[in-house]
């Protein structure tokens, strides 16, 4: 009887603490980062290096992720279109859906997968093979040396990758509308340019900056809190990625909550 | 100049000969499973067990993510309504379709993706670099059918009990936020009229087949790992990218299947 009563309050209890854990050491993490940008003071060259490596490894994931989107938001919209016969809908429900919405959710998610994950497992195995601790020795701030390039990278980097996804999931759009649809891509184009092109774009864009704002700090936590060999290092990718996924969902809600868009 | 041409073609030839040998490496994978399914060689109580692990164990992430998704698209499609037509009636009706048609489905084998999929990375990865793959192949168990299969199987059940789930909790958050920001009464947002038989087959055969592909990719991910603490989380990573992006491109066979072909 007392099981049945402790066991479920245990759960939600540690659920709970794992919770507060998560956001107070990112939270204080964010501050340390923020820290060291006043005055700036962190590695150029690992800034450069993590740009490249965050930026142009993920390119191809991000386009094809893209192309897909644009091209699976048509054809959802294309069935109300059917339906209504209006075209006008073809415009909202690719413009809203791609730049505002599912797009910035797919490829945030895509690029946690990519590079959040990817970042993880590269802090996690310096933590396990005690590389972060020889840079200590040698009086090198990790933050400075391995956080903050790895934050502004995947920053700037989110940022380029959603205006560069924005452009082929267009191009995927008009592609499925001719080929499969058979719409023609100049009623989607003029039903878009009629939506709040701008103002989605916009809000696109703000999105993707709180992603590459949480995907960073949040993989590089669990990274540097990895424990145990190989297998902590997979444990934490996991996590990680989950964390990212949330606080993705989350920040989203967040964003559409305060800059509702065609308003 | 010879050596510029051939750097050439190596830089154009390498991500496809990459890409060619990733796609036949999980082919090869896919096959043996359904042979294995085929001539029944499954392991129940391993199968019960991973869908423990899969379906319950993804209920409190679904429900958090797709929740923030039922709430925040309802909220853009009602104020964008509101300033247009302040007529609700078709809002919940057209909600719940398109969950059904797409969202709840896809949404869910994302997630599954990105939770499952690095979760049986991490774990088959370890298995290999700590040698206990090896093991099994000396004890004449094949990893593939002692591993992959009850994974297989146990996630293309769960994703669609999830997938079902999904709906409800995005539903419920849409017809709460409906309610108290817009005042949308809940029995005028919950109505199933759009939504048709086929709406509902088209979702769950999506997530049949998302719950089906994410352990062979995310399986075959974990068996290639090499090396170290490095390769594990290498194939971790590989995991998580290669399963969320077959889920869209099973998103995109399916749905253009089904809108081109079956007229749905």
């Amino acid at each position: 009887m007392r099981s049945l009563v402790t066991r479920p309050l245990a759960t939600v209890g540690q659920a709970w603490l794992a919770l507060a854990a998560t956001l107070g050491g990112a939270t204080i993490l964010l501050g340390r980062i923020l820290r060291s940008l006043v005055p700036p003071r962190f590695d150029r060259d690992e800034t450069w290096r993590q740009l490249y490596g965050v930026g142009v490894k993920s390119a191809g994931i991000v386009v094809v992720t893209a192309l897909f989107v644009g091209a699976i938001m048509v054809i959802q919209s294309a069935f109300y279109v059917r339906r209504t016969g209006a075209t006008s809908l073809l415009g909202y429900g690719v413009g809203f859906t791609v730049f505002a919405e599912i797009g910035p959710i797919l490829i945030g998610l895509m690029f946690s997968g990519r590079v959040g994950a990817n970042n993880t497992a590269e802090l996690g195995t310096m933590v396990v093979t005690e590389q972060v601790d020889a840079l200590r020795t040698l009086a090198i701030d990790p933050i400075r040396y391995l956080v903050v390039p790895r934050f502004i990278a995947m920053i700037v980097m989110m940022l380029m990758l959603m205006a560069l996804g924005d452009v082929f999931a267009v191009i995927g759009a008009t592609l499925t509308a001719d080929a499969l649809i058979g719409i023609d891509p100049q009623v989607l184009i003029d039903s878009l340019l009629e939506s709040h092109l701008l103002d989605e774009y916009l809000l696109g864009l703000g999105k993707a900056l709180c992603f590459g704002v949480s995907i960073s700090v949040l993989s590089c936590w669990y990274g540097l809190g990895v424990r145990g060999g190989a297998t902590g290092v997979g444990r934490a990718v996991n996590n990680s990625v989950v964390a990212n996924a949330a606080a993705i969902f989350f920040i989203d809600f967040v964003m559409g909550w305060l800059f509702p868009v065609g308003l | 100049m010879n050596a510029r041409i051939g750097q050439g073609f190596g830089a154009v030839g390498a991500p496809v000969v990459a890409v060619w040998r990733h796609g036949w490496a999980i082919y090869s994978v896919f096959a043996q499973v359904v042979w294995a399914i085929v001539t029944g060689a499954i392991r129940w109580r391993e199968v019960v067990r991973q869908a423990y692990l899969i379906g319950n164990r993804s209920l409190f992430f679904i429900t958090v993510t797709l929740g923030f998704l039922g709430l925040i698209s309802v909220y853009q499609v009602a104020s964008q309504i509101q300033r247009i037509l302040p007529d609700f009636t078709m809002m919940g009706p057209a909600f719940i379709q398109l969950m059904w048609r797409e969202f709840a489905p896809t949404i869910t084998g994302l997630m599954v993706a990105t939770r499952v999929g690095s979760g049986i990375a991490a774990e088959i990865g370890s298995m290999v670099v700590t040698e206990q793959v090896d093991a099994l192949r000396m004890c004449n168990a094949d990893p593939v059918r002692y591993l992959i299969v009850p994974r297989t199987v146990a996630s293309a059940v769960m994703l669609v009990m999830l997938t079902i789930y999904a709906v409800f909790v995005a539903t419920l958050a849409g017809m709460a936020l409906a309610d108290v920001v817009f005042n949308v009464d809940p029995s005028t947002f919950v109505s199933f009229r759009l939504v048709t038989t086929a709406d509902v087959a088209l979702g769950l055969a999506k997530a049949l087949s998302y719950g089906f592909w994410i352990p062979i990719v995310a399986g075959q991910a974990g068996l290639s790992a090499t090396g170290g603490s490095a390769g594990v989380g290498w194939a971790t990573t590989r995991a998580v990218v290669s399963s969320s992006f077959a889920v869209i491109l099973l998103d995109f066979i399916i749905s253009g299947f089904g809108y081109v072909v079956l007229n749905l």
